[in-house]
């Protein structure tokens, strides 16, 4: 079964979010909430010493920024349902204290899959992150997944 | 001791990591990162949405998979370049779930290797797998 949307939907960048400061509270915040240990990311004194020059947030805090308000109205509805089936992530420039973060999305990819379960539609958007100099963060491909 | 590019072999393990994920962590973490769905916060929720209990964010699994590198890399000269994780199978609290790794390709060119991850519940189920890049800077 053909997949319905409009094409060109494909590659539009639909949200660029206003700026959201990142804070030392949030980045200690999120090594407690995932039991995050490693001195580069909770003690300042170890972490200037470390390649960064100081606390940068860890990996996967790139995930925590939220897309915006418009986000899912401009993200193409293909079936029954939908879950967040995954990310994948590259990393650029750190994040760190005082950082001004924007996010741009677009919709990178639209594809079924079928699967034991049956027929599954999978939109993919891709986010990047940047911060208040312009240089990436990071690129974050959201993978969710309806039935069909 | 910092993990060196030259000790490397392809077929290393790393971890495993063992943790048990309580209810309360999943609550926190939702709270942590704004993701405060029923599904996330208690069974009556989640039931609210056709599951049949409360479930961890996928983005949380996402986390944790990550902490085994990062406690691998430790302070090390290495960055992890790429991750990517995939949810399979609703994760739930209140069970003890275990992260593993393997070191799947050396690239000498770049100094980068490419590492397996998934997160298995008690009986081995695979919930959550994934892939990262580990890039090392010297």
């Amino acid at each position: 079964m053909a997949l319905n949307y409009d094409p060109e939907v494909i590659g539009r960048v639909f949200e660029t979010t206003d700026p959201v400061e990142v804070t030392a509270e949030q980045i200690n915040r999120f090594c407690g909430a995932i039991g995050e240990t490693n001195p580069l990311y909770t003690d300042e004194k170890a972490a200037k010493g470390g390649p960064y020059g100081g606390i940068v947030a860890p990996p996967s805090f790139a995930v925590t920024f939220r897309n915006g308000r418009h986000f899912h109205e401009h993200v193409p509805r293909m079936g029954r349902g939908g879950f967040d089936a995954g990310k994948d992530i590259e990393f650029a420039a750190p994040i760190r204290p005082g950082d001004m973060i924007t996010l741009s999305s677009h919709v990178k990819e639209i594809y079924e899959k079928t699967g034991r379960s049956g027929t599954m539609a999978f939109v993919v958007v891709r986010t990047t992150l940047k911060n208040q100099r312009g240089e990436v963060a990071a690129h974050i491909d959201h993978r969710f997944m309806s039935r069909i | 001791m910092s993990k060196t590019f030259e000790s490397i072999s392809v077929g290393e393990e790393l971890g495993p990591l063992e943790l048990f994920v309580s209810r309360d962590q999943c609550r926190n973490y939702a709270r942590t990162c704004a993701m405060e769905a029923p599904r996330f916060m208690d069974d009556e929720g989640a039931k609210l949405e056709r599951l049949p209990g409360m479930i961890l964010p996928g983005n949380m699994s996402l986390g944790l998979i990550t902490r085994l590198l990062t406690d691998w890399i430790g302070s090390g000269p290495a960055r992890i370049a790429r991750i990517g994780a995939t949810y399979r199978v609703p994760v739930q609290p209140d069970h003890t779930l275990t992260i593993h790794g393997f070191i799947t390709h050396i690239h000498p060119e770049n100094r980068s290797i490419e590492i397996d991850l998934w997160l298995e519940n008690e009986e081995a189920d695979r919930l959550v797998t994934g892939a990262a890049t580990v890039e090392f800077t010297k």
